[in-house]
């Protein structure tokens, strides 16, 4: 089959019993790949009461439909699973070079199942697929059993997806790094691994993807690459990277600064996007990337590839350390323990505020300090009290020092870098995603008009259908431009038969639906849909936005414009009408 | 002037868009281990070399091969003759970087794609250049050739002109 390599590995762990089958057709042109069609097998492999963290859990790795081409930015590969931190189903997708290496070892997706009863990885050669002992490989950091598992595969080129000690700790918010520096960041990945002992996954493929006709697809991909990628609406990837939103965020005055209190950081100059080009020796690539986002940094001996934004708001703004080595030593700390930054970064930010306020003593400061460093492995380790506390998350942290007022979470997921009262677009967007306060569904910062309810509520709609295509055809956020036409014309030519921008956007609104039936039977309800007292109740501080809130009465509604928008009734359940437009009513 | 392939590594992001499109035009599919030019990938250190047939003067492939299947054409590229080649493997040992390969029974080695190339017209940051000789390129070309294998499987060979490349960049 065109695009797909047709074949779907299946790991027991428990049995330790290894098959492959077929790839479902019924569901291809429904779901597509990577998160759609990841979802499609979550939901027949368990119940949506299943307990997360337990052996009837099941993950779901599924590699992009355009994954392995030469089509730009295809290259990522999604996780579906049941999140240990939200309790609802989610989505993490990751770059680099795993989603395609693994196409190209002949697996559009791996299904794993059960409990290994001690260490394990998941050793993939080509056809040759085993479940090793991990033994050794427990207790050390991602960066080291990223390499120990390329020298046991003997091959330079071979692509990981690996936990470190705080998955294996079952942080709530642990990731999956793959590649150093790349993440299956938010939502507890992580800990999932590590309740199943599975240390990681590691994959050497030398087989390729075949397209339909590929003079035609070469000749389309370069077609857009001319008309739509390098456009200027996308050049700011490779001139600056992420980090060009520093500036861009505290200009809007929605840079969250402080713990969440202020919207605009005064001293944002050393991690802004210049500073990170003064510290930068290249440009980083995931595969088939034009645009290299990724810039790889040194400062004072320091290196990796970042940070990001996310992690120079989280961990430098929102805990005000406004000191770029320092926030680079917080990034490879959590990289390397395997714990998502923003979360990390948030939660830090909260005990700050907490120790400053008196909730609780961390003795952990606003600013640079000895202990901002220290905590970071206490969490991922469970070292400490304080750590253990602090890797509960920023929920627990608020119900058990009654601290409500300090702490920002969506169903269990801390916010992102962007302060919902300066744009009412992201507020939304974080309360109704499948998966807790998202920034990767809906993207409406950018938007002009981001006070408006219901220009909001319908931006909202609209892009979490087309990014649900882009996720599942494999795309990255950052072809920002990308439209359904462009996707459904070289999936047309890739397979060699038409699909229209039609059929892609009504995938994108039953992967929602289907989302959203999920967390409805996980015991998830309309009143999860909601938004943190404090966005809701304090005045944001400085900038653009100073003394805003989002007020409860225009949450609700922009949720309930939302919830109409989507023909889901007001307790946001979806219509059974909808449900037989999408094929989803025998649910 | 006559055209050469150089590589400039410091501007190479790792985006492997050359070696796939070098498999899509040579092979008829996305496949980088079918590639002619490679890329040896150090994403802790945010490094990456591509690796490339050099066309060297006095070419080891050239003259270790005893059935007169490898020549060198008009435009100073080495080139296989399919029908003369046995398979015995002696090019792909004699060369010291791993760039000529047995694919499908017959030494595969990269032939410019007669003089316009596919993988320099993919490479957006300038890595991969296809013009005639500067002091510039020339040095970093020099660079790169003295980083010769005289064992190894060709894989072992890339990855250890990567390696050096690496140091002798980094330190």
């Amino acid at each position: 089959m065109n695009c797909f390599v047709d074949k779907i590995l299946f790991v027991d762990l428990t049995s330790r019993q290894i098959l492959t089958a077929p790839l479902n057709q019924e569901w291809i042109e429904d779901y597509w790949g990577c998160w759609g069609l990841a979802l499609r097998y979550y939901w027949d492999e368990v119940s949506p009461t299943v307990d997360p963290l337990s052996p009837e859990n099941v993950l779901v790795l599924m590699t992009g439909a355009l994954s392995g081409t030469l089509t730009p930015l295809s290259g990522r590969m999604c996780l579906v699973s049941k999140s240990p931190q939200s309790g609802t189903v989610f989505q993490s997708n990751v770059g680099g070079g795993i989603s395609n290496e693994l196409k190209f070892a002949g697996y559009d997706g791996i299904v794993v199942r059960g409990k290994a009863s001690s260490p394990v990885y998941l050793k993939i050669e080509d056809d040759r697929v085993s479940l090793e002992d991990a033994g050794d490989l427990w207790g050390k950091g991602i960066f080291e059993t990223d390499k120990l598992l390329q020298t046991a595969i003997g091959s330079e080129e071979a692509k990981s997806l690996v936990i470190g000690p705080a998955g294996e700790n079952l942080v709530k918010f642990s990731c999956i790094g793959s590649e150093a520096y790349r993440q299956m960041g938010r939502s507890g990945g992580g800990a999932l691994f590590g309740s199943k002992n599975l240390k990681g996954i590691v994959c050497r493929g030398t087989g390729g993807v075949r397209v339909a006709d590929m003079g035609a697809f070469l000749k389309t991909i370069d077609h857009y690459k001319k008309t739509s990628l390098l456009d200027e609406e996308n050049l700011w990837a490779y001139t600056d990277g992420t980090p060009i939103l520093m500036e861009a965020t505290n200009e809007m005055g929605i840079h969250p600064t402080r713990n969440f209190t202020a919207g605009m950081n005064d001293s944002i100059q050393p991690l802004a996007t210049d500073a990170i080009k003064a510290a930068k020796l290249g440009d980083r690539a995931c595969a088939s990337c034009i645009l290299a986002c990724g810039k790889f940094t040194d400062v004072n001996g320091a290196q990796m590839e970042g940070p990001e934004y996310e992690t120079l708001n989280m961990g430098g703004s929102n805990c005000e350390v406004n000191d770029l080595e320092q926030v680079i030593l917080f990034n490879r700390l959590c990289d390397d323990l395997g714990m998502d930054t923003i979360s990390c970064g948030n939660i830090m930010a909260m005990a700050m505020d907490m120790t400053e306020k008196g909730r609780k003593d961390f003795k952990l400061p606003f600013g640079p300090s000895a202990e901002y460093l220290k905590v970071v492995t206490e969490i991922g380790t469970l070292s400490t009290e304080r750590g253990r506390d602090l890797a509960q998350g920023s929920r627990w942290l608020a119900e058990t020092y009654d601290s409500q007022d300090l702490s920002t979470e969506v169903k269990g997921l801390e916010l992102p870098a962007y302060d919902p009262r300066g744009n009412y677009g992201m507020g939304l967007s974080y309360a109704v995603s499948e998966r807790g306060a998202c920034h990767m569904r809906a993207f409406t910062v950018f938007s002009e008009a981001p006070l408006d309810l219901d220009v909001q509520a319908r931006d909202v709609v609209d892009a979490q259908n087309l990014n649900a295509v882009k996720w599942s055809l494999g795309f990255c956020d950052v072809w920002a431009n990308i439209s359904a036409d462009i996707m459904a014309d070289i999936l047309s030519v890739g397979l060699g038969k038409t699909v229209t921008a039609a059929e892609l956007l009504r995938a994108g609104e039953r992967i929602w639906n289907l989302g959203r039936l999920f967390n409805l039977r996980a015991g998830i309800t309309a009143e999860d849909d909601k938004l943190p007292q404090k966005i809701l109740n304090q005045g944001l501080k400085k900038g653009a936005n100073d003394g805003r809130v989002f007020s409860a009465e225009d949450f609700e509604y922009a949720k309930q414009t939302f919830y109409r928008l989507r023909q889901w009734d007001p307790e946001g359940i979806p219509a059974i009408e909808k449900l037989a437009e999408l094929g989803l009513d025998q649910y | 002037m006559m055209k050469i392939l150089f590589v400039d590594p410091a501007k190479c992001t790792g985006c492997n868009r050359c070696t796939y499109v070098c498999s899509a035009v040579k092979e008829d599919i996305f496949a980088p281990e079918q590639a002619r030019i490679r890329i040896n990938n150090f994403p802790h250190q945010g490094f990456s070399v591509p690796s490339i047939c050099f066309q060297c003067p006095n070419a080891p492939c050239h003259k270790a091969c005893q059935f007169d299947a490898i020549s060198r054409n008009a435009d100073d590229v080495v080139v296989v003759d399919a029908d003369k080649c046995t398979a015995c493997g002696d090019c792909v040992e004699a060369c010291p970087y791993g760039m000529i390969e047995l694919l499908n029974g017959i030494a595969t080695k990269c032939d410019y794609c007669d003089g316009d190339p596919a993988c320099v017209k993919e490479c957006y940051t300038g890595a991969l250049v296809f013009q005639g000789k500067t002091p510039g390129l020339l040095k970093l070309k020099g660079v790169q050739m003295k980083q010769r294998s005289a064992d190894g499987s060709p894989q072992e060979k890339r990855v250890r002109l990567g390696k050096a490349i690496l140091t002798l960049t980094r330190g």
